[in-house]
């Protein structure tokens, strides 16, 4: 008996999955906004780092210990201003992910700022319109 | 607002070790702490310790006035205790702070509020942890 049932139509794309072409590496970074913000609307912020997070109590598989290397200082800026600075230790999860609100007071960029312990800086930023 | 409670008369008070206690005392001196307004969103069972979703809000109203200026989220066992810290400006406006953790093991963790007036609100929740997230 034929099923009427979860029938692709004949002229529906080819179901593919995006994959990156090449594996993430330490440092990349994406910001996310809601898709419409009105004026002076508190907004929720997602901030993600590709960062590994490594607290220095692990070992590698030949028994070495692996060094601490992790993001301690996260700052949040808003048109040029610092709106928000994060404190962070390694016990924060590797790619370490954040949430946090924002009053979107006026059109100007997000940009976050990451810092890890061995000096590296990683930013990114968008910018933020009204819709 | 008393703390709360668990079975046994145990709560995130009594099971405090000293390490918190010197910690809390160097980070806020001889403020009061008070459990109560923080929402404090976290999964009481937490197979994998290696990330543990935590949210933080606070159910104040939040004015220019009155705002939460830092949130601090401490694990009781964990080699870091106090492993994030998250200031926040009277711009940031009112609404949750979601992170990941990792956790070593059965513990405690505590969130707390810094208002920007100087109150400090917490709430704690005992997590169970399956697999050790810090090595």
């Amino acid at each position: 008996m034929p099923s009427t049932h979860h029938q692709i139509p004949a002229d529906a794309p080819a179901l593919t999955f995006a994959m990156p072409a090449s594996p993430p590496t330490v440092g990349d970074a994406k910001i996310l906004l809601p898709l419409s913000v009105a004026r002076n609307a508190v907004i929720d912020v997602r901030a993600l780092l590709v960062h590994p997070m490594d607290t220095g109590f692990f070992r590698d598989a030949s028994g070495n210990p692996i060094p601490a290397y992790f993001v301690n200082a996260v700052t949040v800026m808003y048109g040029g201003e610092q709106v928000a600075r994060f404190e962070w230790t390694s016990g924060i999860s590797r790619d370490p992910f954040v949430r946090f609100p924002l009053r979107a007071s006026r059109e100007a960029p997000v940009q976050v700022v990451w810092k890890d312990n061995k000096g590296g800086v990683y930013q990114q930023s968008v910018d933020l319109k009204f819709a | 607002m008393a703390a709360p409670r668990m079975a046994g008369n145990r709560g995130p008070d009594d099971e405090m070790i000293d390490a918190v206690r010197q910690l809390l005392k160097a980070k806020f001196g001889d403020r009061k702490i008070q459990y109560g307004h923080v929402q404090f969103d976290i999964p009481t069972d937490a197979p994998d310790g290696r990330a543990v979703p935590a949210i933080m809000d606070i159910d104040l109203p939040i004015t220019p006035d009155s705002y939460v200026s830092a949130y601090y989220l401490m694990v009781d066992h964990n080699p870091d205790i106090c492993l994030g810290t998250y200031h926040l400006t009277a711009a940031s406006g009112e609404g949750p702070i979601e992170t990941r953790i990792k956790m070593r093991r059965t513990s405690y963790v505590r969130a707390i509020a810094e208002m920007n007036t100087g109150e400090l609100w917490s709430a704690a929740v005992k997590v169970f942890v399956g697999l050790n997230g810090c090595g």
